[in-house]
């Protein structure tokens, strides 16, 4: 934007307006960034791998997405030879670029399962355990790791926002702006500070459900048969080795008797379970824990995209009106006019054999559809404070200074209509994950491709055992996908009382989360 | 406006909606990657059948070359609004799809209309009484109970209920009062509800009295297999329909004509029921419309959790199959109502509120 004239007038409120690049206003007062630096980095330091792992993961998924588009492109003006070509690519780079992140998850970190290790095992009937860390019992070991884990990312998200708060008060262009606000506000929210604090404990489990867990997903879902683990033999009296998988094997969770391994138990190989096991022996910790990264990669990818394609949509549609807003409202009601979870069930029934039901072990696909039918639902709501905006004097002025239409979108609409997108995004965020685990749960092809972990499977493996001992096996994962989409609303609820202190408005579109699934 | 003449601009203006659902659903099922030929004809299936059968379906030309999509596309549209749905291929193959939808329409109809009834009995009175006494421990119950409530995905509430209910389940002890029936299977829609008492050598007396005697034991029986189905799919909306109801009870209770009404003298009841009640409504009017739409796409897990023959999972069942014609039907029907159920809701806010003119209520 052009310069400030509002310091050298004489009269009215005198702002302090600093025009120069950022980072000349650092180098003139170094100290709060310094300092704010080095704890950053400090936290960056021991977990380098972890970083670089989870930068990888988002890159790689970006990459992914973007030449699928390009193939379908290819594939629709019927360049087939070039869409093959676009896949060949995309595979051999998608494939160096997990081998570089295997490697850097593979860098030694301070809170990873090798330093603190859990799974170890008694040398005599009794004890004492070897293999753990300070020889302590697995639970022990374990619980020291998730409370290390959680501590450790509770606190990088606080020093997060002290960034922006050191950012703000010292070296920010203006004094104010209405986000300090929201912001403020909403450090005075409680019930929004819930929903922080559920999403944000969600996104521990999706960054560091490697290490979280009391094993492994490659060694104990995805590959069993190809890891080895130690433990006491009672009847033959020493300590033997066997795969994973034959320990599975006797830990199922199928609730008669003795058939069961429920949660904060022990099973016969001195394996600790936090959640208990699965019907077929695996561990549901683990298992949730995986389920989490790819459930909040395909939510995330699918509300980016359908908030994209709603408030460029809104922004049109307010901006030029008639016949653009009729044409756009028709296609969101035909969209809708279908309903949501049959449209998910019919896309990826009929996508299930494709080629492109294998990015992501089905999530990108999945992706794709929610995002794309989602977007009327978001659309309708930002609609009205596009059209509000849209009327405003300085919308006129910009008009008529000649800027123009993207610009004027760009610059004056859409920072408007960001906190109203932030609020219903949140809350349809929770119907996506819902829809997710629904479709996991129907099976039959539709949803996230076994054995890669997802919630609604958990659900649907356990539905027989539900009145007996392993009622764990389906209760705990849709618990907690309920505490996920109650924080997902209160957060989104949190938003808007703060981007707008004197709504009382709970109309009846946002309310959409979790329902019909 | 005319309230016939906006009805009639309204269904005009469904026309389009209802075209480009219909479209979509033709362009991912017919140009998809769906083989349903080898689907109908298995394994061992000769090339000869295969050309055969797709001649008449209708993907390829009697000499061998493609149907052309527009042909595909007209004529299935055109078969679909003159209501010439085809026959089943897979699911009952050879039986018009109709039929198959109409043998499984009555169970789905139960369930949904008992989880209506289940989700307005509860949901709103709840939420009204949540919003007169507010910020009490009543209202924190009923408004935490709702947002909750919310949160719980359909399918697997589903599972915990049928689990708590079956043999062993946490719920199990409502067997000793002698309805050893499981939750688990079709619910009986009226068949087995009523008995005819049979007097004077067999002819039913009530039957002379057009009326029919309700079998008490039967009854009960058919609740237990209707109701817990019904009440988690009518879960989603009650929850929205507590935290709504609170929020405009609320905002109509500080206002002023409630204050006028209570300065003339009006009792409490009275204004709660006529002022208060009524004015809430509104804000309801678009959650209970929007039941119809929950009820569709939850049905289809509520029914397989629970093993009811009904339209979700025909539904299911039909797009795995595949069986198009049956699939293409049930959009239809499904993409119809939903647009018939909008203009309905306009209507009713005319009715319900006489300031909102219609016209206006197009936002």
């Amino acid at each position: 934007m052009s310069t400030n004239t509002a310091s050298e007038s004489d009269s009215g409120p005198v702002f302090e307006y600093d025009d120069r690049p950022i980072w000349s206003r650092v180098v003139d007062d170094p100290g709060p960034a310094m300092r704010w630096l080095a704890v950053a980095g400090a936290l960056i330091a021991v977990e380098l791998g972890a970083f670089i792992g989870a930068i990888l993961t988002v890159l790689d998924a970006a990459f992914i997405g973007v030449t699928a588009l390009f193939d379908v492109l290819f594939g629709l003006v019927g360049l087939g030879g070039l869409a093959t070509g676009v896949v060949n690519f995309q595979s051999s780079v998608s494939g160096a670029i997990t081998g570089v992140r295997d490697a850097a998850e593979s860098l030694p970190t301070l809170l990873s399962r090798e330093t603190i290790p859990n799974q170890g095992h008694m040398t005599g009937p009794d004890g004492p355990w070897v293999d753990t860390f300070l020889g302590l019992e697995p639970a022990l070991a374990w619980a020291i790791r998730v409370l290390l884990i959680v501590a450790y990312s509770l606190f990088a998200f606080y020093w997060l926002f002290q960034g922006w708060l050191v950012f703000r008060d010292n070296y920010r262009q203006a004094d104010w702006t209405p986000s300090d606000d929201v912001v403020d506000r909403l450090r005075g929210h409680r019930w929004g500070q819930f929903g922080i604090f559920v999403l944000a404990l969600f996104l521990i489990m999706a960054l560091f459900g490697p290490a979280l867990g009391p094993t492994t997903v490659a060694g104990n879902i995805q590959s069993p048969y190809s890891n080895e683990i130690q433990h006491f033999d009672e009847e033959a009296g020493e300590v033997v080795t066997i795969t994973a998988g034959a320990a599975n094997f006797d830990s199922k969770s199928k609730g008669a008797g003795d058939q069961n391994v429920g949660p904060m138990t022990y099973d016969k190989f001195e394996r600790f379970h936090p959640f208990g096991t699965l019907p077929n022996g695996r561990d549901l910790f683990t298992f949730m824990m995986g389920g989490a990264r790819i459930t909040l990669i395909v939510a995330g990818i699918a509300i980016g995209l359908s908030s994209l394609i709603a408030g460029s949509l809104a922004m049109v549609s307010a901006y030029y009106t008639g016949v653009v807003d009729l044409s756009i409202l028709t296609t969101a009601d035909g969209i809708v006019s279908v309903p949501r979870l049959l449209l998910l069930i019919m896309i990826s029934a009929v996508f299930a054999n494709h080629w492109i039901a294998n990015v992501l072990d089905g999530g990108f696909l999945l992706a794709l559809i929610f995002g794309f039918t989602g977007w009327p639902f978001l659309w309708r709501a930002v609609r009205g404070p596009a059209l509000q905006v849209a009327q405003e004097e300085w919308v006129d002025a910009a008009e008529s200074f000649g800027q123009g239409s993207r610009t004027i979108m760009r610059k004056h609409m859409f920072p408007y209509i960001t906190g109203y997108l932030l609020v219903y995004a949140s809350m349809s965020t929770g119907g996506i994950i819902v829809g997710l685990a629904a479709l996991s749960f129907l099976g039959n092809g539709l949803g996230i491709t076994p054995p890669t972990p997802a919630w609604g499977r958990a659900v649907s493996l356990g539905q027989t055992y539900v009145a007996g001992p392993s009622w764990h096996i389906s209760f705990i994962p849709g618990a907690m996908i309920v505490v996920l989409v109650t924080g997902l609303n209160a957060l989104g609820d949190g938003i808007r009382d703060a981007i707008d202190p004197e709504s009382q408005s709970d109309e009846g579109e946002e309310a959409a989360a979790g329902g019909g699934a | 406006m005319n309230k016939s003449l906006y009805i009639l601009k309204r269904l005009g203006l469904g026309i389009p909606v209802v075209l480009f659902g219909l479209t979509m659903s033709f362009l991912i099922m017919y140009l998809g990657p769906l083989d349903p030929v080898l689907a109908i004809l298995g394994r061992d299936a000769t090339s000869a059948d295969i050309r055969q059968l797709r001649i008449a379906l209708g993907y390829i030309q009697p000499d061998g070359t493609p149907m052309p999509v527009w042909r595909q596309y007209g004529e299935t549209m055109l078969n679909l609004f003159t209501l010439e749905f085809g026959q089943s291929w897979i699911i009952q193959r050879g039986v018009p799809a109709s039929e198959v939808i109409a043998n499984r329409m009555p169970a789905t109809l139960w369930l949904g209309f008992w989880s209506v009834v289940i989700a307005l009995v509860f949901g709103i009175p709840l939420g009204l009484y949540a919003g007169l006494r507010s910020n009490t421990w009543g209202d924190y119950l009923a408004s935490g109970g709702g947002i909750i409530w919310r949160a719980m995905p359909n399918f697997w509430l589903a599972v915990m209920i049928a689990g708590s209910l079956s043999a062993g389940g946490a719920l199990s002890w409502y067997r000793g009062l002698g309805i050893e029936t499981d939750v688990i299977g079709t619910p009986d829609a009226v068949g087995n509800l009523f008995t005819m008492v049979e007097l004077f050598d067999g002819v039913p007396v009530l039957e002379l009295l057009f009326l029919p005697i309700p079998d008490l034991r039967n009854m009960l029986i058919a609740f237990k297999w209707i109701l817990p189905a019904a009440l988690v799919l009518g879960s989603a909306s009650m929850g929205n329909e507590i935290r709504i109801g609170r929020t405009a009870v609320l905002e109509s209770i500080n206002s002023k004509y409630v204050e006028t009404a209570k300065a003339k003298g009006l009792s409490p009841r009275r204004i709660v029921v006529k002022h208060v009640g009524r004015n809430a409504i509104v804000p309801l009017l678009p959650v209970i419309m929007g039941e119809f739409y929950l009820l569709i796409g939850g049905s289809v897990l509520v029914e397989s959790v629970f093993s009811i023959n009904g339209l979700g999972n025909l539904f299911f069942r039909a797009i795995l199959g595949p069986d198009i014609p049956v699939v293409m039907a049930l959009v239809f029907i499904f993409v119809i109502i939903q647009v018939l159920m909008n203009i309905l809701q306009d209507v009713l806010y005319t009715l319900i509120d006489p300031r909102i003119t219609l016209g206006e209520t197009q936002e």
